[in-house]
C-alpha cells in the first residue's frame, strides 16, 4: 500500500522518459564484406577481445567538465594476464591487476590498497552466456560506424528500458573487436562519463613494462581481506527491489584501516550497485545521511540499527536510493 | 523503556525523569521505534475518518506538482531546512493519508510493527528527494571496493578503475 504511494512519482518520471535513445539504425550497408554484425554480436566480440588481446594505449576519461589522460598496458596470458593503468594527469596514481589481485598505488598518501582473493572468488566476469540477460533491461541495437584513433569502429547501443540504469554506447574496432570508446548516458541522452582511446597499439607488451615499478620509501599496505559472508544470518535483509538486478556476491572486507565491513553487490549484467554495512561504533568520520554524487557514481547513506548503510552505484540516484531504503535489521533469534 | 516513552509522550515525566528516555531516543533502537509506533497509533485513533475516495492519489498529484527547491550543494544544511519547511505542509497531509489508508484498508490488520518499520525512515519523501550531502570521507575506498565487482571490467578492462582514483581529488574538493 505504501509502495503504491511511493511509486507514483517514479512512474511519471518513467513516462517522461519515453524512448529518446533509439539508435541511429542502419550502419553504412555494404561497407563490410557480409551483412553487418548485430548489436549482440558486437557485444560478444568486445567481451572476447577484452579477454584475449594484449595492447598498449592512451585513453582520456571525461566526466562533467573534467578530462584526465591515462596510459594502459595489458599483457594477455593463460592466467588472465596482467594489466596496468597509470593516470598521467595530476598525482601519478597507478593500478595493477592480475587475475586475483588488484593493487592501487596512491603516492599522495603513500598507500597501496590491495584487493586479493582466492581463485574460487576470482573477480566475477560478465560471462558470455549471460550477455543475453542484458536484453531484459536494455534494448540492444547496432549504432553508427566511425573512425576512432585510426581504427574503423562499429558501435552498439544499450538503451535502458527504465530509469533505474544508464544507457551505454560502445565503439569497437571492426577487425579485432577491441573497445575504443565507451559513453554512458542518462535518460535525457546527456553524457554521464566517457572513455576514448586517443592512441592504441594492439600486440604483445614486454612483461616488465606491465608490472608496477619498484618504489622507494615506506608504503602502507591496506589489505581488503575479502572473505565470504552471510549477512542474512546476522539479521540483515537487503531487498532486491530493483527490476533486473540480481545478487552477485556477498562478502566481508576492510575499507582502508577500518573494521570489517559487509558488502553485497547487485548487478543487471552491466551496471552494479554495492551495499556496504558497517557498525556505527568506532567510526572516525561523521555520518551524513543523504545522497551524494561523485563523478558517475551516486552514493546514498542511511543509518539503520546503529549501523551505517552506504549504497554505491554507477547508476542513477533512484537506484541506489531504492536499494538503500530496503535495508532492514532484525536481531537473529 | 516502552512505558517510559509512553509516559514521556503523555507529559508525565519531569525534566530529570525525561533525561533517560530522551537519551534513548537519540539512537535507532527500541525507544525510537516505540516513539513512532505510539505516535502513529495516536494519529490513527485521532479524527481522520472523513477522507473521500482517491484522497491519497490526489495528495500524490499535489505533491508532485509542488515546485522543487533547488539548493546549491555548498549550503547543504540550511538549504535542507528550507526545503523541508516548504514540503512540510504537503508532507503532513501525506502522512495523514497514509495512516488513514492503513487504518481503513480492507485487510484492516496491518500490524503496528510493520507500520512502524515503514515509517521508520521518512521513506516516501526521502525516495522522492533525499538530502544532498557531501560524499563520505572514505568515498574512494567504497568506489574501489565496488569497482572490482563491476561487470564493466569485462567490457572495458582496467579503464573504469581510473574513475575510482580520479575521484579522490574531487572528493577532497567537495
Amino acid at each position: 500500500m505504501i509502495r503504491a504511494l511511493v511509486v507514483v512519482p517514479a512512474l511519471w518520471g518513467g513516462l517522461v522518459l519515453a524512448q529518446p535513445h533509439a539508435a541511429p539504425a542502419g550502419a553504412p550497408a555494404g561497407a563490410a564484406s557480409s551483412a553487418p554484425a548485430d548489436g549482440m554480436t558486437l557485444l560478444r566480440r568486445i567481451y572476447q577481445a577484452t579477454e584475449k588481446l594484449s595492447y598498449t594505449g592512451t585513453f582520456v576519461y571525461q566526466q562533467g567538465d573534467r578530462a584526465e589522460t591515462s596510459r594502459i598496458l595489458r599483457q594477455a596470458g593463460p592466467k588472465g594476464g596482467v594489466e596496468r593503468v597509470e593516470v598521467l594527469d595530476g598525482a601519478p596514481r597507478e593500478i595493477v591487476r592480475t587475475r586475483d589481485t588488484v593493487r592501487c598505488y596512491l603516492p599522495d598518501s603513500h598507500v597501496v590498497r590491495v584487493e586479493r582473493r582466492g581463485t574460487q572468488h576470482a573477480f566475477p566476469a560478465l560471462l558470455p552466456e549471460r550477455l543475453s540477460e542484458l536484453e531484459q533491461s536494455y534494448t540492444i541495437t547496432r549504432g553508427d560506424s566511425t573512425r576512432i584513433a585510426g581504427y574503423d569502429c562499429d558501435s552498439v547501443v544499450l538503451a535502458p528500458k527504465d530509469d533505474l540504469r544508464y544507457g551505454y554506447k560502445l565503439w569497437s574496432d571492426r577487425k579485432s573487436g577491441m573497445l575504443l570508446k565507451a559513453r554512458t548516458f542518462n535518460r535525457k541522452g546527456e553524457t554521464v562519463e566517457q572513455f576514448v582511446f586517443t592512441q592504441l597499439s594492439i600486440g604483445s607488451v614486454p612483461r616488465r613494462q606491465v608490472e608496477a615499478r619498484p618504489r622507494a620509501g615506506n608504503w602502507r599496505i591496506e589489505d581488503a581481506a575479502v572473505a565470504p559472508a552471510d549477512l542474512a544470518g546476522e539479521g540483515w535483509t537487503v531487498g532486491a527491489a530493483l527490476p533486473g538486478f540480481h545478487k552477485v556476491t556477498e562478502v566481508t572486507r576492510r575499507l582502508g584501516a577500518s573494521h570489517p565491513v559487509g558488502q553485497v553487490v547487485y548487478s543487471d549484467g552491466i551496471a552494479a550497485v554495492s551495499v556496504f554495512i558497517e557498525p556505527l561504533a568506532g567510526r572516525a568520520h561523521t555520518v551524513r545521511p543523504g545522497l551524494s554524487t561523485l563523478g558517475a557514481f551516486n552514493i546514498y547513506t542511511r543509518r539503520v540499527a546503529d549501523h551505517v548503510v552506504t549504497v554505491v552505484g554507477e547508476t542513477p540516484a533512484a537506484s541506489v536510493q531504492r536499494i538503500g531504503n530496503t535495508v532492514e535489521y532484525r536481531r537473529p533469534q | 523503556m516502552r512505558s517510559e516513552i509512553s509516559a514521556l509522550m503523555d507529559g508525565e515525566l519531569d525534566r530529570q525523569e525525561a533525561a533517560g528516555p530522551l537519551e534513548a531516543l537519540r539512537g535507532e533502537g527500541e525507544a525510537r521505534e516505540a516513539w513512532r509506533a505510539y505516535h502513529l497509533i495516536g494519529d490513527v485513533m485521532g479524527d481522520t475518518r472523513l477522507l473521500s475516495a482517491g484522497f491519497a492519489a490526489r495528495v500524490a498529484v499535489r505533491l508532485s506538482a509542488e515546485p522543487t527547491v533547488i539548493a546549491p550543494r555548498a549550503a547543504a544544511a540550511p538549504a535542507r531546512r528550507l526545503r523541508w519547511a516548504a514540503l512540510s505542509a504537503a508532507a503532513s497531509v501525506a502522512a495523514v493519508a497514509l495512516v488513514a489508508w492503513m487504518a481503513f484498508s480492507p485487510q484492516g490488520g496491518v500490524a503496528p510493527q510493520q507500520v512502524a518499520v515503514q515509517m521508520a525512515a521518512p521513506a516516501p519523501l526521502a525516495e522522492a528527494e533525499p538530502a544532498r550531502v557531501p560524499p563520505p570521507e572514505t568515498a574512494t575506498e567504497y568506489l574501489l571496493a565496488h569497482q572490482s565487482y563491476s561487470p564493466l571490467n569485462s567490457l572495458q578492462g582496467m579503464a573504469p578503475y581510473v574513475r575510482t582514483v580520479s575521484s579522490e581529488e574531487e572528493a577532497r574538493k567537495q
